[in-house]
């Protein structure tokens, strides 16, 4: 959120776009457009039209890819993220290094996650059985 | 006054002691129409669908009745027709026997007959009572079944009934509730300010001035302490309100710590206004060290603030996703999670819900355990989309807000805009107005869904509960300080303005604003939808 310019893809894509509207409008659209099939994800079965079932793995793909697309569109350019000095960035991704560490707190303390781990992640595990 | 500094009279923060009586003015209005008004109409019908289900379920035990023992009835009719048709086929059996054998007698062969004819005879009493009390079972069985269905239609009428009941009440005490802080918040501070002395001439060694940069404040160091003497009162705090508004006896002693909190927070936020309100921007402070050389000081502050706020986000966050690989919720039972298998009885496995959580009230399809969820539909996802949307659009408000600010070529829209964008000036107080009542109305729809999950069973009791309510009313209390910190944004736009130069005020609150957009871009679809 500031006055800076910025390039890049979708930059120059809005300057191509009709009307005058700048990358925020069409920021907010696209959050707008977002939120709305994140919703219609998880209200839909199937497919508006079609036979085709949205199966629940599908919804939850679709609603972290719709949050990573939403986040960044609102990090990047209402928060303007994206053309500020890159400090701004590496302080608001600080905490990502505590987030990663609990998601690794929070698969080690679950029961499931460490006997369903595949072979290759469990190397040597006969160890501690036979010593 | 310098080129830094608008010079501001006591008075002009009159107006905002003004504007707090408009608040209250508002809040009764609201809380008398909607909370009084309406919710009563709303309670009455609640009352007529509560009597309605009572008297449905009256109904129902009846044909309950009725049906268990038509039932028991027909069971019996069953057994003693069975005993007929063995009696017949016994005789008939007798009589075969009797007729396969030539040493037989007449006077066998006769009673054989005889014992034929009575046995026919009770079949077909027994056929006769049986069908008269099966037509009579039928007869009953369809009436429980119609009491039944009357009796559900009418638990949903009544459940709906006080969902609305609860709606207008909600809203109506929210809303009065917001405008009361409103009041307490503008209005002190507002006051506090205009019986300040007036400065006949400002000196330079405050804010801006042509040789200036914007100093630091001390105000948020009042504040801080304002809210540490606040936490620390609370328990005890929010206790004795509790006791004084159940009308249990409290000791009024015991608000004391959190009244001081509350009075040092407002003079704290009073004073840091009177140093911000003349600031029409000269300067900003520059870090002059690594790692924000060259950047406002300002702005690295806030940066360093919203990394905080992510660490705080990110616990609640990282708590529900620890908590949920140990639940088997509606989804996970939808997704045949293995888990979920409960060995029902020797050798059969099924899939059990062991925890509701939001999303099984919420969302269509969701789960249900013991009665409670599984409920929902577009209705009860309203709320938390039209939330998402509202914060969305707000966000966006904002940045119009700033733009408009900024612009140094602004023009009047032409038509039907300029109403609400007559000049710069307006339209930036407009624009944030507008942020202003699509924050509020996120707090009055968050408090009025949250009065529907409870009615419907889902509490701070259970270990999904606590981590909703905790994680979602912490994003809702970080929506209302940004609502309380846009009401001084307003007053400022409505009286100095704010234009390019000093357009930094909006831009630093808007980028805490687009972080709690950001948080509830993560708390919708983790909470309301999966």
């Amino acid at each position: 959120m500031g006055e800076h310019e910025t390039t890049g893809i979708f930059e120059s894509l809005v300057e191509k776009l009709p009307g005058n509207y700048d990358i925020y409008f069409w920021n907010f659209v696209i959050l707008m457009f977002f939120t709305l099939f994140e919703v219609a994800a998880v209200f839909f079965e199937t497919i508006p039209g079609t036979d085709i079932h949205i199966s629940l793995y599908a919804v939850w793909a679709i609603l972290i890819g719709v949050g990573v697309v939403k986040g960044y569109g609102i990090a990047a350019y209402f928060m303007h993220l994206k053309g500020d000095p890159r400090i701004y960035t590496r302080t608001a991704l600080f905490p990502v290094l505590f987030v990663l560490l609990m998601l690794w707190g929070i698969g080690l303390s679950n029961p499931g996650s460490v006997q369903g781990l595949p072979s290759w992640c469990t190397p040597d595990w006969q160890y501690a059985s036979q010593r | 006054m310098s080129g830094g500094e608008a010079h501001v009279e006591n008075s002009v923060w009159m107006r905002a002691v003004l504007l707090s009586g408009v608040f209250l003015a508002f809040g009764i209005f609201s809380y008398l129409t909607m909370g009084v008004g309406v919710a009563n109409v709303r309670h009455h019908a609640y009352e007529d669908a509560m009597n309605d289900y009572d008297e449905k379920k009256a109904v129902y035990n009846e044909a309950n009745a009725d049906y268990t023992e038509s039932k028991a009835a027909k069971d019996s009719a069953s057994v003693a027709l069975d005993a007929a048709i063995l009696t017949y086929e016994q005789a008939n059996a007798t009589k075969f026997e009797l007729e396969d054998n030539d040493s037989a007698t007449s006077e066998a062969l006769e009673a054989a007959d005889l014992a034929v004819e009575n046995a026919s005879a009770l079949f077909g009493e027994m056929y006769a009572a049986y069908n008269s009390v099966n037509a009579s079972y039928t007869e009953d069985y369809d009436a429980y079944t119609t009491a039944k269905s009357e009796k559900k239609t009418a638990h949903y009428a009544e459940m709906d009934a006080h969902l609305s009941y609860l709606t207008w009440r909600t809203a109506g005490i929210t809303i009065l509730l917001m405008c009361i802080t409103y009041t307490a918040f503008l209005g002190l501070g507002g006051f506090l300010n205009t019986i300040y002395p007036d400065e006949v001439e400002h000196d330079d060694h405050g804010y801006g001035g042509d040789d200036h940069e914007h100093h630091g404040s001390g105000s948020p160091i009042i504040f801080s302490l304002g809210i540490l003497l606040f936490l620390m009162g609370f328990p005890s705090f929010q206790n004795t309100l509790g006791n004084l508004l159940s009308g249990v006896e409290a000791n009024l002693g015991d608000l004391g710590l959190s009244m001081l909190g509350l009075t040092i927070i407002t003079a704290g936020v009073a004073n840091w206004w009177r140093e911000d309100l003349p600031f029409i921007g000269n300067h900003e402070q520059i870090a002059t060290s690594d790692p924000f050389e060259g950047q406002h000081i300002r702005k690295a502050g806030l940066w360093v603030f919203i990394m905080s706020e992510v660490m705080v986000f990110a616990t609640f966050f990282s708590a529900y996703l620890r908590m949920r690989t140990e639940w088997c919720t509606g989804w996970q039972v939808a997704n045949e999670n293995p888990n979920c298998l409960v060995e029902t009885s020797p050798g059969v496995f099924e899939y059990q819900i062991n925890m509701l959580t939001a999303s099984d009230f919420l969302r269509p399809n969701g789960g249900s355990l013991d009665g409670l969820g599984g409920h929902g539909d577009f209705m009860t996802m309203l709320p938390g989309a039209v939330n998402t949307f509202a914060l969305i659009v707000s966000s966006y408000t904002i940045v119009l807000a700033l733009k408009t600010a900024k612009a140094k070529d602004w023009k009047a829209p032409e038509g039907f805009m300029s109403v609400f964008l007559p000049d710069q000036k307006r339209a930036v107080r407009n624009y944030l107005i507008v942020t202003f009542l699509l924050g509020s109305m996120f707090i009055v729809l968050k408090l009025i869904e949250w009065s529907h999950l409870v009615a419907e069973g889902f509490t701070i009791g259970t270990q999904a509960g606590s981590i909703f309510y905790i994680s979602t009313g912490a994003h809702g209390v970080h929506v209302f300080a940004g609502l309380l910190i846009m009401l001084y944004l307003i007053f400022k736009a409505d009286t100095v303005g704010y234009d390019e130069r000093n357009g930094q005020g909006i831009e630093y609150f808007g980028l805490y604003w687009h972080f709690v957009d950001l948080a509830w871009v993560v708390i919708f679809p983790a909470f309301y939808l999966y």
